[in-house]
């Protein structure tokens, strides 16, 4: 594992956590609609302990530094995110033994293991209305991309469009998973939380990595 | 209501403390993590059992620590799962060569917090299984839960897993047994009151001064129905039928029969209910090998009682009949 692989996670990891606390109130608000508008504090208290702990986690690499982050935010972030978010983490973080270099490759594989792990952790699956229906179909974006041969920040804007219109997109679907499914129907017109808060953290990743 | 509590915050830890302090030489409380544990654990030479749940089941399940027992037990706040790191911490504590066995009762709550602990113990080169335990035939899905609701059979899985682990199993040999005793355990309950949690300070539901609810879940949850209260032996039959259908258990087996109080039942009445149910079962050929009558996993202060079936064979019983020493049987 190069230095230069575990640099570009940090920055990945340490984006997430700067947003989740930056963007709270707003977060609380998209989840206020049709759930029980925790999201946004839930998620806040769980990133904010991962940047008070920062220098303290072990970076002899990736694996090792993903798999601390997924337990600080399992055991800090309240209700089901807790666990689903810190499965995310862990099966990213055992994912990424597999690979010398943390490449795009590596990138798509590490998501696709983070969401597996999300629709097994709360039995849910695509067209439920979760942060599934965004990052599932952004994930399968960004791997046509890299297939196809076009250069990096190509594959990152492509990434970032098509994570955002499919949260968007999430409006015509009915929750099926978590306390917005008590809403049944009602929730058939406004974006699913979760879903607009990946897209939001994914496009303050793609817009900083040049500078990261 | 009128409770013996100072902070509810503090109930659990003061309990566990208590705990603690009456059992000096045989139990181990670590307060950073709830866990209450076996003084000498844990034993490198066999598989750990571990069981976590919310609290307000005792002595489900840090009263039930001991040899032939559990190995350890880690609860959350009263009717709460355990928190993550409580149970991360104590898988790995209680890691052995031989493995650890996570037991969980069917919840949703505990479910998530139980996998993803496992999960992320075995990242870290724990050899760590999980086992849930659904007995309650009353309901496939409710408040808590997704598919059956674990309840008071939940003790046979516990007394065979850890006889077993007592005896030299390896992991997945004490998993087989585990599986099996649940595959052949069926329980129903029923309320006659609510319980009251003490941080809620009142009854945790509506159930009026002649009514029952048949099928209650051990947090109060609503079961098959609501009903008139009716003589003992008739609850009794209201409870046996569903449970005797469901396996179902038929002429010529033998069975493990337990009346369970759900926390606010004299004894005498649960040993009433018990002459009810042995004598029904004999009628319909089902012959009890084992009895047992007391308080096993209740529902802080509820009155109620639940009945629970296993069906035994010489495995079963041999392991049930296996020597434990825990909190509540000493003399």
């Amino acid at each position: 594992m190069t230095a230069t692989n575990l640099a570009d996670i940090e920055y990945v990891v340490r984006t997430i956590a700067q947003t989740a606390v930056d963007k709270e109130k707003e977060f609380g608000d998209f989840d206020a609609v049709v759930g029980d508008g925790d999201l946004g504090y839930s998620l806040a208290r769980g990133f904010e302990k991962v940047l008070a702990d920062w220098d303290s986690y072990k970076r002899e690499d990736v694996s090792t530094f993903l798999q601390q982050i997924a337990v600080t935010i399992t055991s800090r972030i309240g209700g089901s995110s807790g666990p689903l978010w810190g499965t995310a983490f862990l099966r990213a973080s055992v994912t990424a033994k597999q690979f010398n270099e943390i490449t795009g490759t590596a990138a798509v594989a590490m998501l696709r293991a983070a969401t597996d792990g999300i629709k097994a952790r709360g039995n849910s699956d695509l067209g439920d209305k979760t942060l599934l229906d965004a990052l599932v179909p952004a994930t399968d974006e960004l791997e046509r991309m890299i297939t196809s041969g076009a250069n990096a920040a190509d594959c990152r804007e492509a990434f970032a469009k098509s994570t955002r219109e499919r949260a968007e997109a999430t409006s015509e679907l009915e929750a099926k998973r978590g306390r917005a499914s008590y809403s049944g129907e009602r929730s058939i017109g406004s974006p699913d939380a979760g879903a607009l808060a990946v897209a939001i953290i994914i496009e303050r990743i793609v817009a900083g990595w040049p500078e990261r | 209501m009128k409770k013996f509590v100072n902070n509810p915050q503090q109930f659990v830890p003061e309990m566990l403390e208590g705990l603690a302090l009456a059992n000096p030489d045989t139990l181990k409380y670590v307060p950073e993590y709830n866990l209450i544990m076996r003084a000498d654990g844990p034993d490198q030479n066999k598989v750990s059992i571990v069981q976590g749940s919310g609290s307000g089941h005792e002595p489900a399940h840090v009263m039930i620590v001991g040899k032939g027992m559990l190995d350890a037990a880690c609860p959350g706040d009263v009717f709460a799962a355990p928190p993550f790191d409580y149970v991360h911490e104590t898988t790995k504590l209680m890691a052995s060569p031989k493995g650890v066995l996570l037991l969980v009762n069917n919840y949703t709550g505990d479910k998530m917090v139980f996998e993803m602990a496992q999960e992320m113990s075995a990242a870290e080169g724990v050899n760590v299984k999980t086992l849930f335990i659904n007995d309650d035939v009353s309901v496939e899905d409710s408040t808590y839960t997704i598919g059956r609701r674990g309840v008071a059979g939940n003790f046979f899985v516990i007394k065979a897993v850890a006889a077993a682990a007592e005896r030299g199993a390896d992991l997945d040999e004490v998993i087989r047994v585990g599986e099996k005793v649940n595959s052949v355990t069926r329980t129903m309950g029923v309320a006659l009151t609510a319980c009251t949690p003490p941080a809620k300070g009142s009854p945790l539901f509506e159930l009026g001064e002649d009514e029952i609810e048949l099928g209650v879940g051990i947090h109060g949850e609503p079961g098959r129905r609501r009903a008139k209260i009716m003589p003992a032996n008739d609850i009794v039959e209201e409870l046996l039928t569903p449970i005797v259908k469901d396996l179902p258990f038929s002429d010529g087996d033998r069975v493990a029969l337990m009346v369970n109080g759900l926390g606010g039942t004299p004894i005498s009445e649960l040993y009433l209910l018990y002459g009810q149910a042995h004598k029904r079962l004999a009628e319909q050929g089902i012959t009890v090998g084992r009895s047992y009558v007391g308080e096993y996993c209740t529902s802080l202060d509820m009155a109620g009682a639940s009945i629970t079936l296993v069906r035994l064979d010489d495995e079963i019983e041999s392991l049930l009949n296996d020597p434990a020493e825990i909190p509540i049987r000493v003399f």
